[in-house]
C-alpha cells in the first residue's frame, strides 16, 4: 500500500499508509491527521484540504486537474502557492507512493 | 464538556419561547419576528422572501417565534465561522426533534462534535463518497427512466408524487437496506416529523419511527447485509463495537436526512426551470457544464437550515451572543449574500465556483451531499432528454409547505 508523509505547518510529521484510489484528503482524515479537514467530503465544493505538495513531487502530481478545483482553491484560508492542490483531487497511484506534502497552518 | 455518546442524556440548554422569554443581553432593537419557515410572507414566496432579508434585517437579528427564540445570521461570512468553530457554536441539543426523554438518543454523527464526530463519520463515508455514490449511476438512471415511463405519455403530472419524491426515497432505501414496500409510510413520517409544524404531531410520528427502526436494526444484526443499516449496525471503529443507543441514533438520523432534502430541492428546482423554458434550453445546450448548472440551482434552491447553540459567550459584528442562546444560520439567505454573489438572485450557469451553504460547512457538513447531487444531476439528465418543454399547468396556485425543509405542497407540471 502505497504511503504518503503529511508535515504540518508546525512540523510534526506522519507518514501513513494510503490505499490505491482513495485520495490523500482521506488518507489524513482517516488516520486522524490534524491540518485537513477536508469539510465536503471530495466533492469540490469547499477548499479544506488545502496542501502544498513537496517541490520534489509536483512534477509526478501536476497542477490543479480542473477549473472547478483552481476556483476553489481561489477560497483557501492560507496563502496560495503555485504547489497548491486540494488534496482530495490527488488520487493514490503507485506512482506517488512516498508522496510528501506540507499543510497550510490553516484551512479556514 | 464533550458529551458521551453511548450514554445519552436530554440537553440541558433553556428551550426559550415567546417575547417573555428573551434574555436581558438581546438589545431591543435587533429582536424580530421575521416568521421564516411559518409566517405568511415566507410562504407566499420563500426563497424570495430570504433573498430579501438582507435588505429588511440586521445581518444578526434575535428572532422570537412560536418554535423558539434564535439568533437568525444571514451573512455567508457569519455562517462559515459559526459552522466551523463547534467549539463555540455546539451541535449538542441543537438538532429540533423531539424524543422520549426516558429513552433519549443523539443523532449520530449530527449533535456529536469533534473530537468523537470523525469516528461515526468514518464509518460511512467511503458509501457517501463521490466515488462511493458513483456505483448507483446506473441505478438511478434506470430508476428515473422507470419513472419517467409511467408519466410521460400522460402529457401531465403532478412531479412532487410522480418523480420529487419517489427517485430519492427508493435510491436511499437501496442503499440503506430498508424495504422499498415501506416507501410511503417512510415518506409519511418524515412529512410530519418536518413539516408539521406541531410538537405533539412530532413527537407521536417520532415514536412511530423508533419502533420500526429498532425492529429493522434488530433484524440487521441477525442477517447481515451490504446496506448502510447493516454496516453501521455491525460497526466496531477501533475495535469497539458502537452501542445500540449509537446504532440507533445514527440510523434515526440517515432515515430523516435522506427522506426529505433531496425530494424538496427537486420540487423547486422543477418548479423553477417549469417558469424559466430560456434557462433549460440553455441546460440543454450545454449539457458537459451539468456540475455547475446544478451547483447554480442548488445555491438558490437550498432548502434546509443549520442550527447551533453557544457554550461559551461571543461577538459578532458587535453583538454580544451568549452561552446557552441558540443561534440559525439561514444557509438559502446566506447563499444570496451580495457580497459573495454578486447579483445573487440571477441564476448564472457561469458562476466561479465558490462554498455554498446548500450543504453547509464545517465538520458536520452533509454527509449524502454527493449523493444527492448525483441523483439531481441524473433526474436533470433524464428528464431534460425526453421532457426538454414543460411548464406548470395553467391556474396553478404554488403553495409552500411550512417547516424547517423548504420546499412547495405540489407542482403540477404539463408538457
Amino acid at each position: 500500500m502505497p504511503s504518503v508523509t503529511y508535515i504540518a505547518a508546525s512540523g510534526a510529521t506522519h507518514t501513513v499508509d494510503v490505499p490505491l484510489g482513495e485520495n490523500v484528503m482521506r488518507g489524513a482524515l482517516y488516520n486522524d491527521i490534524d491540518g485537513i479537514i477536508g469539510e465536503c467530503g471530495g466533492g469540490l465544493a469547499c477548499a479544506t484540504c488545502h496542501c502544498y505538495v513537496d517541490a520534489a513531487w509536483t512534477d509526478k502530481v501536476g497542477g490543479p486537474s480542473s477549473q472547478d478545483e483552481r476556483d476553489m482553491l481561489e477560497s483557501a484560508g492560507a496563502e496560495v502557492r503555485p504547489t497548491s492542490r486540494l488534496s482530495c483531487q490527488i488520487d493514490m497511484t503507485p506512482a506517488l507512493d512516498g508522496l510528501v506534502v506540507h499543510l497550510p497552518e490553516t484551512q479556514f | 464538556m464533550p458529551i458521551d455518546a453511548a450514554n445519552p442524556v436530554p440537553p440541558t440548554y433553556p428551550r426559550r419561547v415567546g417575547m417573555d422569554q428573551v434574555p436581558a443581553h438581546v438589545p431591543k432593537d435587533l429582536i424580530r419576528s421575521a416568521g421564516i419557515t411559518f409566517g405568511p410572507e415566507f410562504l407566499a414566496a420563500p426563497h424570495a422572501y430570504m433573498a430579501g432579508l438582507h435588505d429588511t434585517m440586521p445581518p444578526i437579528f434575535y428572532d422570537v417565534g412560536p418554535m423558539g427564540n434564535a439568533w437568525q445570521v444571514l451573512k455567508h461570512e457569519d455562517a462559515l465561522h459559526i459552522l466551523r468553530h463547534p467549539e463555540t457554536f455546539s451541535n449538542a441539543g441543537a438538532t429540533p426533534f423531539p424524543r422520549d426523554p426516558d429513552d433519549y438518543f443523539y443523532f449520530i454523527p449530527q449533535e456529536i462534535d469533534p473530537p468523537h464526530h470523525r469516528k461515526y463519520r468514518n464509518i460511512v463515508d467511503p458509501v457517501f463518497s463521490p466515488q462511493g455514490v458513483l456505483k448507483l449511476e446506473g441505478k438511478v438512471r434506470k430508476l428515473a427512466n422507470d419513472l419517467i415511463d409511467q408519466f410521460i405519455d400522460a402529457g401531465s403530472c403532478e412531479f412532487t408524487e410522480a418523480y420529487g419524491r419517489p427517485l430519492p426515497v427508493m435510491v436511499f432505501l437501496d442503499i440503506m437496506g430498508l424495504p422499498q414496500a415501506m416507501r410511503d409510510t417512510f415518506v409519511e413520517w418524515a412529512m410530519a416529523l418536518l413539516h408539521s409544524n406541531d410538537r405533539a404531531t412530532m413527537a407521536e410520528t417520532m415514536g412511530k419511527i423508533t419502533a420500526y427502526l429498532k425492529s429493522a436494526i434488530a433484524e440487521k444484526k441477525a442477517q447481515p447485509d451490504d446496506g448502510v443499516v447493516s454496516l453501521i449496525a455491525h460497526a466496531a471503529p477501533g475495535g469497539v463495537p458502537l452501542s445500540d443507543k449509537e446504532v440507533f441514533g445514527f440510523v434515526c438520523f440517515l432515515f430523516i436526512g435522506g427522506l426529505d432534502t433531496v425530494f424538496a430541492s427537486m420540487n423547486n428546482i422543477w418548479l423553477y426551470l417549469a417558469q424559466n423554458p430560456a434557462k433549460v434550453r440553455e441546460m440543454i445546450a450545454d449539457p458537459d457544464n451539468i456540475n455547475a448548472q446544478l451547483e447554480e440551482l442548488l445555491r438558490v434552491w437550498s432548502v434546509t437550515f443549520s442550527g447551533r447553540v453557544l457554550i461559551q459567550d461571543v461577538e459578532m459584528r458587535g453583538v454580544q451572543l451568549k452561552k446557552d442562546d441558540r443561534v440559525t444560520c439561514v444557509l438559502p439567505a446566506c447563499n444570496f449574500d451580495p457580497e459573495v454573489f454578486p447579483n445573487p438572485r440571477e441564476v448564472d450557469f457561469h458562476r466561479p465556483r465558490k462554498t455554498t451553504l446548500a450543504f453547509t460547512v464545517g465538520v458536520h457538513s452533509c454527509m449524502g451531499a454527493h449523493l444527492a447531487r448525483l441523483e439531481m444531476k441524473i433526474a436533470l439528465q433524464e428528464w431534460l432528454r425526453r421532457i426538454p418543454e414543460f411548464a406548470v399547468k395553467p391556474g396553478t396556485r404554488i403553495e409552500y409547505r411550512p417547516g424547517g425543509v423548504v420546499g412547495p405542497e405540489a407542482v403540477p407540471l404539463v408538457w
